[in-house]
């Protein structure tokens, strides 16, 4: 479920705050309302199914280590090529494909010279990146960088979606932490980028 | 219900003292292969009746003209003679236009795939349940942020201090039909998470100009509230089949009273569904920026609201007299209030730290110092823990 808490942002008690903290709950807890839009529930429910994966705490299956194709991925890239033709798309862990731009769409096709060259592959990675942009889904996990040294065609077709902005790893899943163990990672959605 | 104390004891003490001798094999269930795996099992039980749940297309069918085969042919045979195109293709010079792509790409295939991504972000599910549409009118909606527009697809991220101006929108129309637009979030409702708030209507558009409909919602910028991530705003359009009476909607403009932006899409369809039929999608996702603050307080004249997500929390086993390998004052802490946890912690710290001097330097490395024998082991290593910082003094 996808469930926030309100709390007060602060949860670190120190000697000074501890004091304005009681304050602020004080406050808080009084009937006194700014106004009649004052009125919020304790809970609050996200329903947007791809919050949580951008937020990197939702659930990403593990998957076996060694095993190939892989499982652990939100999203991920899948290129598909025939004798003729080139396909690309995103597909997500539970089944379906998300995005996807192919050569055999006219409106890609009508502008190129071969459907399989390596102009095909730098362009329909063009067009893929940015209707990912498009569609908000900027981070997923590839396996062809494992290919890209044998195969140049793929090797453009990556730096290509990399160069339109898409980044080709996904972060690894926050789980949070149990109160007996021995660290606290920082919550990815608490750091502060300058 | 409560077991005799030496009931209990008795069945632990059995435990400790099972003799080490090695028993028949049994397997529990049914052998590999036919038993089903986890996935069959998780498929049958999560299948679906195809004859109650089935998905309704309540919009306009699209219907798309392929080119046609003689045409196709005319354009492949012009390239192969195009000496140009051959020389920058494999000289890899060859750049196709997006925005070309683009157009094209909305009047063919786009439709549909701006379904299948709408679909993976549960918009057809959280507005109108079982139904769902084709997008076939494309709606160009574009934010004017200084010098520059920043366009609304489908699932792309926009900040509210970018999204503060109403938005400029466009599609093709007639100039004798008519057109309801309306902005509406699904995930924003602060008291009832299934409902949504509507952030802008315009209802009666003739043609393609906004100006000329009924405003019954002015446009409310986006406020995803400190700490729940991503909203998703959505601008539907609907086709309408005659004019339409929304005075039953007019409130007050401007509308600041959030109450009084309650909306649910399925509702309003329901009521409509007559005179009104989707047919254009477009939306974006939103969080939270430092800009919001003033905005709360300001305009919707409230405190700002923050919100931490809510972890599940770990699963504890239930408690047993005899604990085998488990160190003990760490498994009795399992059990224990988490607030007498959190005093004990506090106080130990209020001690040390003076309200007037600066705090006490740590020293580079604070195990060096050896601790007193005196003490017993399992109270020498948590010194050594909290120390170091590791574990619960982390929390406190």
């Amino acid at each position: 479920m996808n469930i926030f808490h309100s709390s007060i942002r602060n949860s670190r008690l120190d000697y000074l705050s501890l004091l304005s903290l009681s304050a602020a709950k004080r406050l808080n807890h009084s009937s006194i309302s700014l106004g009649p839009n004052d009125v919020v529930s304790t809970t609050y429910e996200n329903r947007n199914p791809r919050n949580l994966e951008k937020l990197r705490i939702a659930y990403k299956p593990k998957g076996y280590h060694l095993e190939k194709p892989f499982r652990n991925f939100w999203h991920k890239l899948e290129i598909t090529r025939t004798g003729r033709h080139l396909s690309a798309a995103i597909v997500h862990y539970t089944g379906p494909v998300v995005i996807s731009a192919s050569t055999t769409e006219w409106c890609i096709r009508k502008y190129l010279y071969r459907t399989n060259d390596t102009s095909a592959y730098v362009n329909l990675a063009k067009v893929l990146s940015h209707r990912c942009l498009e569609s908000g889904i900027l981070e997923m996990k590839t396996d062809y960088f494992s290919e890209a040294p044998k195969s140049k065609k793929v090797a453009l077709f990556l730096n290509e979606m990399e160069n339109n902005g898409i980044i080709l790893v996904e972060p690894e899943r926050f789980e949070g932490y149990k109160p007996w163990d021995q660290h606290r990672p920082e919550k990815p959605w608490e750091i502060v980028e300058d | 219900m409560l077991t005799p104390i030496s009931r209990i004891a008795f069945k632990e003490f059995n435990e400790i003292c099972v003799p080490l001798a090695r028993f028949r094999h049994f397997m529990r269930g049914k052998p590999p292969g036919i038993a089903k795996s986890l996935a069959e099992r998780l498929e049958e039980e999560n299948k679906k009746d195809p004859d109650i749940s089935y998905r309704v297309n309540i919009g306009y069918s699209q219907t798309v003209t392929p080119v046609k085969l003689k045409d196709r042919l005319e354009h492949y045979k012009k390239k192969s003679r195009d000496e140009e195109l051959e020389k920058l293709s494999r000289q890899r010079q060859l750049k196709l236009s997006v925005e070309d792509v683009r157009k094209e790409w909305n009047q063919s295939v786009g439709p549909n795939q701006i379904r299948i991504i709408a679909d993976h972000y549960g918009i057809y599910e959280h507005l109108f349940g079982d139904a769902y549409f084709i997008p076939i009118v494309p709606l160009d909606v574009k934010f004017k942020s200084d010098n520059s527009y920043i366009p609304v697809y489908r699932g792309n991220i926009i900040k509210p201090f970018e999204a503060s101006q109403c938005p400029e929108v466009k599609f093709d129309a007639e100039s004798d039909s008519l057109w309801t637009l309306i902005l509406t979030n699904p995930d924003g409702n602060f008291t009832d998470s299934n409902a949504e708030y509507v952030h802008w209507f315009v209802g009666n558009i003739p043609g393609s100009d906004l100006s000329k409909g009924d405003l019954i919602y002015d446009y409310l910028q986006p406020f995803p509230p400190h700490g729940v991530g991503f909203q998703r705003f959505v601008f539907i359009l609907y086709k309408q089949e005659g004019k339409i009476d929304y005075d039953s909607y007019n409130k007050k403009i401007p509308c600041r009273l959030l109450a009084e932006r309650n909306f649910k899409t399925k509702d309003f369809y329901r009521k409509h569904q007559d005179v009104l039929t989707p047919a254009g999608l477009a939306f974006f996702q939103s969080d939270w920026d430092p800009s919001l603050t003033d905005f709360f307080h300001n305009v919707l004249e409230m405190k700002e609201p923050t919100y931490e997500y809510d972890f599940p929390k770990p699963y504890i086993k239930p408690q047993v007299w005899y604990p085998i390998r488990q160190p003990f004052n760490l498994y009795l802490d399992k059990y224990r209030d988490e607030k007498e946890i959190a005093k004990e912690f506090l106080l130990k710290k209020l001690k040390k730290e003076h309200p007037f001097k600066a705090p006490e330097k740590k020293p580079k490395y604070p195990n060096a110092f050896p601790i007193d024998k005196k003490y017993p082991s399992w109270l020498r290593l948590e010194m050594k823990k909290e120390r170091l910082g590791w574990g619960r003094v982390n929390d406190y």
